[in-house]
């Protein structure tokens, strides 16, 4: 012990310069973006691969809920696809000279492992084994078989962070499929199960075990993936709005598979709006000559007008 | 005694200051000068490390604070006040135990001064540009960077130790 105690005052100076580069690194580390992520890429490949050995042993505990989910899944959806046809056929009877055009796929799927995931504490975020090498892309959003998980925010060659929607940071435009009333759907950081659906129009009415599901207003998820069903009355939130308590749809104490959201049109979108730019950029052009040729015929005029009278004026 | 901290004190808010808007230049695109650790360099040498190492911590922290470039500078100034008796120690011998100089050109000489001024520079403009990097990704840009703010910080404290020190002179 006394020796212990030695050597601490001995060393004193050196804890406080550990102390005091610490304390510099998690201040680094939290307020700037651009190391944050250049750390987690790099450093992520070497978590990455001790996550991976972890849960490739953990993967299988809970393979048979997983099945019996996939399997519920499974069966709903087919029950979807007979419905759909069955509404198909009938259409076709009604307008028999329609042809049905393929629609075009907006969405891709990555499907992906969930290498490590936490709930518990005040930020959560999840790390999957797959990376820019894959297709993934930072502002990707990821959802399992039963709902929406969150989006990525920062991308290794063979790994991937997402902000789970376990995380204050993380605001998700929802809203109530029987009345389409949309919110901005929050985690308050208290129970994994339960999120908070805020600033949804007072006028609504909402009912326990509405549906929520994503508005589709950003191009990160496509609509109508379910969130979460209702389970508490409306509360007043900033006087002209109401909040609701939203049980997950997503079990994110048991995540294994998920899939990432690519969505196509971004890149045609992103294209889209820069085309306008360049319109609105030629229209000006285009004004801008008219404008100038007007000058010009209007500077003719005066010069033949001028000759026209000095001619006159010879003729005299 | 308390003159002296007093002058210290009165120098360090000044250079806070100043560094303030020394943060904002961009001199050619890569210089800027870091004139604040002038406070740290004329430190006694032999001062207590543990004080070296809080003040150097709080006066990078407040310049961060203002810049809005959160634990770089105390991170490089931390460094910078653990390798500042290493670097004493390589270019000049202890005397005897009891002195403790203050580096100055009075006392070191104007060679010795600048040995020891341009290597601390040069140690803090690395440890800066290379947390700010943070990769070796473009490494060429870092190092002008390095290069060229070091030169200009160099020229700006001899600017500011020759007023500091014919006022001292003055006084004493």
């Amino acid at each position: 012990m006394h020796n212990l105690l030695n050597f601490l005052v001995k060393h004193v100076s050196w804890f406080v310069f550990i102390f005091y580069v610490i304390i510099s690194c998690v201040l680094l580390f939290n307020n700037n973006p651009y190391q944050q992520s250049v750390y987690l890429t790099s450093a992520n490949g070497v978590s990455a691969s001790v996550f991976n050995l972890y849960s490739s042993v953990t993967s299988y505990f809970n393979l048979r809920q997983i099945n019996n989910e996939l399997q519920q899944r499974n069966a709903a959806l087919e029950m979807q696809v007979i419905d759909l046809n069955k509404q198909v056929d009938n259409l076709k009877l009604q307008f028999p000279d329609t042809t049905i055009q393929p629609i075009v796929r907006q969405y891709d799927y990555v499907v992906a492992n969930v290498i490590s995931n936490s709930v518990s504490q005040p930020y959560n975020y999840i790390t999957i084994d797959r990376g820019a090498r894959d297709g993934i892309e930072p502002e990707m959003g990821v959802v399992d078989h039963n709902g929406v998980v969150g989006i990525v925010n920062a991308v290794g060659n063979h790994s991937a962070r997402i902000i789970s929607l376990l995380n204050p940071y993380m605001r998700l435009s929802c809203k109530v499929k029987r009345n389409n009333y949309f919110g901005t759907m929050t985690w308050d950081g208290r129970s994994p199960e339960y999120a908070t659906l805020q600033e949804l129009p007072k006028q609504g009415r909402y009912i326990k075990g509405d549906t929520v599901v994503t508005s589709g207003y950003s191009a990160v998820f496509p609509e109508g993936i379910i969130v979460g069903y209702v389970v508490g009355k409306a509360q007043d939130f900033n006087g002209s709005f109401v909040s609701l308590k939203v049980k997950l749809a997503t079990n994110f104490m048991q995540l294994s598979t998920v899939r990432a959201v690519k969505n196509r049109m971004k890149v045609e979108l992103k294209a889209l709006e820069t085309k306008d730019e360049n319109k609105q950029a030629l229209e000006q052009q285009k004004a801008q000559e008219s404008k100038k040729k007007k000058l010009e015929r209007e500077a003719a005029k005066k010069a033949a007008a001028a000759q026209s009278n000095g001619k006159e004026a010879k003729k005299q | 005694m308390t003159k002296t901290i007093l002058q210290f004190v009165v120098i360090g808010i000044l250079l806070i200051l100043a560094q303030v808007i020394c943060s904002k230049i961009l001199l050619f695109g890569v210089a800027t000068p870091f004139i604040f650790i002038y406070l740290i360099l004329r430190l006694p040498v032999y001062f207590s490390k543990n004080w070296t190492y809080t003040i150097a911590f709080v006066l990078g922290f407040i310049v961060d604070l203002f810049g809005n470039t959160m634990g770089m500078n105390a991170l490089a100034c931390t460094l910078l006040a653990a390798l500042r008796q290493p670097v004493y120690n390589a270019y000049f011998t202890r005397d005897d135990d009891t002195s403790n100089p203050m580096p100055s050109i009075a006392e070191l000489g104007i060679g010795g001064y600048m040995k020891y001024m341009s290597t601390m520079v040069l140690i803090y403009c690395t440890a800066l540009f290379l947390i700010q990097a943070f990769s070796l990704h473009n490494f060429p840009l870092t190092l002008l960077r390095i290069v060229a703010s070091s030169a200009l910080t160099i020229l700006l404290l001899f600017g500011i130790d020759s007023l500091v020190s014919t006022q001292r002179e003055e006084r004493l």
